[in-house]
């Protein structure tokens, strides 16, 4: 029981507005429908993040390894990918900070923002580790962009299912001193998505 | 004891007099202010978005009481502890008493303004917890103790040698340092193993959905993340007007959000909160904290429907040239002038006065708040409730220092004494116009106002027809 609790709820019941006055609007399904692998590069691009590029011949291990040459520890989220260690084997985020990268396969992504989304159904319950690894490789089909954030958040079930949901719209950030833009900032410092179609 | 108003004129004297540190955070803030303006024009339907985010957030506030309750119930069956908090000291108190149960002596933090409001750090500390901001530009404001100056980019008004000072004080860096990468890359370092062994961790919420039970943090740096996924237990601190009905309401806010902050189409992270990790506690404080109040005031209570974007500061002319700190207060800018009142009436009691009243506030402002409204609205009161003479001081002050024209103040006093006569209308009046008229409205200007302008700007204009 809280005390504060009634309080304030009665208060907020004496002193609103009249709610017949202030109607819900119906849900908004707005702007570009545009679902492309086109629009979802170039909106990725200007958050910073990037394809990783595919050459004749490549498998997703050996781009990754041209891609990070000097990494050691490649943790797999997926099953269909093998890497070094498996994320199932990091118990604790203590562990998954050692991480250099981590490839993970996620269910949709947006193709207004760029962004892909993450849970705790793909990070096997380690959450932290999509935190604490230097680089992220995100497998991502073409088949699963959704068109902007009205139809993520509306088609998407995953917003009302999962208990942590993380949109992850290129690599962490900051442009906390003096204004310059740094990508790489206390999370991923790169973030790549591989087409798997 | 009666408490002295902010004297905001005066902190905004020596904001300006230091060249190097106004014209940059001048130019730097409507540099973002350019930049949402860029992701404006790409989004033909921005105007339905902004119309349809007043909408909702004004239905929502209307039924407060019934969506509070609606997520209560969910957030308790997805396993959330949830607590209320009438005032800071009680949300301090509830944290207080969660970190000693787990007996938690170390807490790492992202970004929150209700925590500013209810001073959490310094109950906390004395305490025994050891309280971390995690966010580079509140950590570097926590070591340099001093509050953010801004609600998205806290340290917006330090320089690199600034950082790099600070951080060789604490961290033991280069003093010379003069690379912002390299500080940054200091702060990760410095902050891993803090974050690795922390026994607690907290963020702020920008969104609630009631309809899910869940929370929504945007955030660009990692560190909320990490706050919230490397501790086993994680409390989240939320004012209680950040609601929103449905999960499908979150589109248009989250389309809204950060192209109005900085300008970029959306944070890096956003991150939904339904539930508690497994093996882990989640904890959510509803703060208060005098918004029920404000939610009775006839002419204040829209402001409640602010997602803290900083829109309206990154245009303001005044905000621009006097720095968030000037304003005393944790809320600064043109947002803060309007909130900041409904905290203590006589101690913000200058602040709406810290307005050249052009309304860009309320043109740029992503939920509709008539912000200079309220502004003008605020110095009615003000003048009825409060002593004139100091308020008209403060604005006579400000209105010299910040025009930078003598002729102009001059002018401005002798207009002002015929005016004083029929107060409030005086302050109701806007001879500090010219000053603010300068990029953002057509009207022509007065010409001592032009050729200031002309002289003081040219640097800014020039940069902004070579990126045109
Ligand atoms: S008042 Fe409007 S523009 Fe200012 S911070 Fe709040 S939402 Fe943004």
């Amino acid at each position: 029981m809280s005390t504060s609790r009634d309080a304030i709820l009665t208060r907020l019941r004496d002193n609103r507005p009249d709610p017949k006055a202030h109607p819900l609007p119906p849900v908004a399904r707005l702007g570009d429908m545009d679902n492309g692998q086109a629009r979802f590069e170039n909106s990725l691009q200007i958050l910073g993040g990037q394809v990783l590029e595919r050459q004749e011949g490549d498998t997703l291990a050996t781009a990754i390894a041209r891609r990070f040459p000097d990494s050691k520890v490649i943790c797999s989220a997926v099953p269909d990918f093998e890497g070094t260690i498996r994320i199932e084997e990091l118990g604790t985020p203590q562990q998954a900070a050692s991480v250099d990268v981590l490839v993970v396969r996620s269910p949709f992504g947006i193709a207004e923002m760029g962004s892909i989304y993450l849970s705790e159904a793909q990070l096997q319950d380690l959450n932290s580790a999509a935190h604490l690894t230097q680089h992220i490789v995100v497998i991502l089909s073409a088949k699963n962009l959704t068109a902007n954030m009205h139809t993520a958040y509306m088609d998407r079930p995953e917003f009302h299912t999962a208990n942590y949901g993380v949109l992850m719209s290129g690599p962490s950030a900051t442009a906390d001193i003096q204004g310059v833009l740094i990508r790489g900032a206390q999370g991923v410092r790169t973030l790549s998505v591989w087409w798997e179609d | 004891m009666k408490v002295k108003p902010v004297n905001h004129a005066k902190a905004a004297e020596a904001f300006i007099e230091d060249t190097a540190h106004m014209d940059f955070h001048d130019e730097r803030l409507w540099d973002l202010r350019q930049k949402r303006d860029g992701q404006m024009h790409i989004l033909p339907e921005w105007q339905e978005l902004r119309a349809r985010a007043s909408a909702i957030k004004e239905h929502t506030l209307a039924n407060l009481p019934e969506y509070l309750e609606q997520f209560e119930a969910n957030a308790k069956k997805n396993g959330i502890h949830v607590h209320w908090a009438a005032d800071g000291a009680e949300h301090n108190r509830i944290v207080g008493e969660i970190l000693e149960k787990h007996g938690a002596k170390s807490l790492i933090k992202s970004k929150s303004m209700v925590t500013e409001e209810c001073c959490m750090r310094e109950y906390l500390e004395p305490r025994g917890v050891v309280v971390t901001e995690t966010d580079l530009g509140e950590r570097i404001q926590q070591l340099d103790n001093q509050m953010p100056s801004h609600i998205v980019v806290p340290a917006v008004h330090k320089l690199i040698p600034d950082v790099a000072k600070i951080f060789a004080e604490h961290y033991h860096t280069d003093p010379n340092d003069n690379s912002a990468q390299s500080l940054a890359w200091q702060q990760r370092l410095a902050a891993r193993p803090v974050i690795l062994s922390a026994d607690a961790g907290m963020t702020g919420g920008n969104f609630v959905v009631a309809e899910t039970g869940s929370f929504v943090v945007c955030t660009n740096e990692g560190n909320a993340d990490l706050s919230a996924t490397v501790p086993g237990l994680h409390i989240a601190t939320i004012g209680i007007e950040r609601l929103v009905p449905r999960m499908a309401d979150m589109g248009v806010f989250i389309r809204l959000l950060s192209r109005s902050a900085l300008g970029s189409p959306i944070t890096q992270y956003t991150t939904h909160f339904r539930g508690p990790q497994k093996g882990s506690e989640m904890h959510v404080v509803l703060v208060d904290n005098g918004r029920s109040h404000r939610l009775g005031m006839e002419d204040f209570w829209t402001s409640l429907k602010c997602i803290r974007c900083g829109a309206c500061m990154n245009t303001c002319p005044v905000y621009r040239r006097s720095g968030g700190l000037s304003y005393g207060a944790v809320y600064s800018g043109p947002i803060g002038a309007i909130i900041d009142p409904t905290f203590n009436e006589r101690k913000y009691s200058t602040l709406p006065f810290a307005s050249t009243m052009n309304g860009s506030c309320t043109n740029v402002c992503p939920v509709k708040i008539n912000i200079h409204e309220q502004l003008y609205k605020w110095r009615r009161v003000l003048a009825e409730h409060h002593e004139l003479p100091f308020v008209k001081r403060e604005v006579m002050h400000m209105a010299g220092k910040l025009m930078g024209q003598p002729t102009l103040y001059r002018a401005a006093i002798n207009g002002t004494e015929v005016a004083l006569s029929t107060m409030p209308r005086f302050v109701l009046y806007n001879w500090l116009n010219p000053w603010g008229k300068h990029r953002e409205l057509p009207h022509p200007v007065k010409q001592t106002f032009h050729s200031w302008y002309k002289q003081n700007r040219l640097k800014t204009k020039k940069k902004e027809g070579e990126s045109a």
